[in-house]
């Protein structure tokens, strides 16, 4: 289990005499996951049509849900302008989250003790979540509060943003200087322990029952928390911005 | 005996989940009511709701990271 837990060095650098990682697997997945996202985004765009069919609809019904849900978060005026970044963080921890799915694939151990054969052992894909590195979430995270201050920067201008610190009263500066540093943070730890969690449930299923067990228990805790956490960090940060922008208008 | 006391630190970690657990049903039992109440109002209080859940649930996610760095890391 600690296998799951710790991340694996491929590539460390030097900075200083000390050696630094630099391409770990959380790095490797997330490259694999970005080509899975681009290739199947230039397949369903590819040829575009007036009538839609297959893999056209399945492109625009993603466009038109995020534009719905931006539209009724953030609002009609200023929605539009939010719907890639929460597009892309979308697709990409939707893709992150749930790509563990594919260790419901028996492992070598199990395949070689099926057939009686030794040279399956060797056989392993062990694709874990990007998203289960704490540095990853943090660093997502650390993007939508920049998205969120740019929001506030361009909505209420930098004299409207200095004057929004003591609004009320100003006593709620400190809250609101304290709500910069606990709201990514918030973002970053709910995510990473979500998908920690599930992996290790599905790492001790793996342990104790290798077959059938996991494929079952793998839809929900890969595919359905991973997808509803994925939301939910785009949901909070749609949120915030739509905070930042209403706030403006007034 | 060392790993012991640990394993019983981790423990005490993770029962945050207790109050999780218990504030995201209430919450979807009201969802329930609201909803059984207003059927037109139910897309604003599903999303409300699992936003509420996602809040509510944080308290035991960290509870759980608190017992992950009590069991995973190195202490000297």
């Amino acid at each position: 289990m600690e296998e799951a837990i710790e991340s694996r060095v491929y590539y460390s650098i030097d900075i200083g005499g000390r050696s630094v990682p630099f391409i770990t697997d959380a790095v490797v997945v997330s490259w694999i996951v970005m080509a899975i996202i681009m290739i199947s985004v230039y397949f369903m765009t590819r040829r575009l049509k007036t009538v839609p069919d297959g893999k056209q609809n399945l492109a625009e019904s993603l466009v038109e849900f995020i534009k719905n849900f931006t539209n009724g978060q953030i609002g009609e005026k200023h929605g539009k302008a939010f719907a890639a970044y929460l597009c892309t963080a979308l697709l990409f921890l939707a893709v992150s989250n749930a790509i563990s799915i594919i260790n419901i694939l028996p492992s070598g151990e199990t395949l070689s003790a099926i057939f009686h054969n030794p040279a399956l052992v060797n056989f392993k894909i062990g694709i874990l979540p990007p998203t289960k590195n704490f540095n990853v979430t943090l660093c997502l995270a650390v993007f939508s509060m920049v998205i969120v201050i740019g929001a506030e920067f361009r909505y209420k201008g930098i004299k409207g943003w200095l004057k929004s610190f003591y609004k009320p009263t100003p006593v709620s500066a400190f809250i609101k200087i304290l709500d910069y540093v606990v709201r990514p943070m918030s973002l970053c730890m709910r995510l990473f322990g979500n998908v920690l969690g599930a992996l290790i449930v599905m790492e001790l299923l793996y342990h104790a029952v290798p077959l059938f067990a996991p494929a079952v228990f793998g839809v929900y805790f890969d595919i359905f928390d991973g997808l509803l956490q994925a939301y939910v960090f785009v949901f909070l940060t749609a949120l915030y911005i739509a905070e930042a922008v209403e706030t403006a208008e007034e | 005996m060392e790993f012991n006391s640990l394993a019983t630190a981790a423990a005490i970690a993770v029962f945050t989940g207790v109050g999780a657990g218990i504030g995201i049903g209430i919450a979807t039992g009201k969802a329930v009511e609201g909803i059984s109440r207003q059927p037109e109002a139910s897309g604003k209080i599903m999303t409300t709701t699992i936003l509420g859940a996602a809040l509510a649930e944080a308290t035991a996610i960290y509870g759980f990271v608190i017992a992950l760095i009590i069991l995973f890391v190195k202490w000297t």
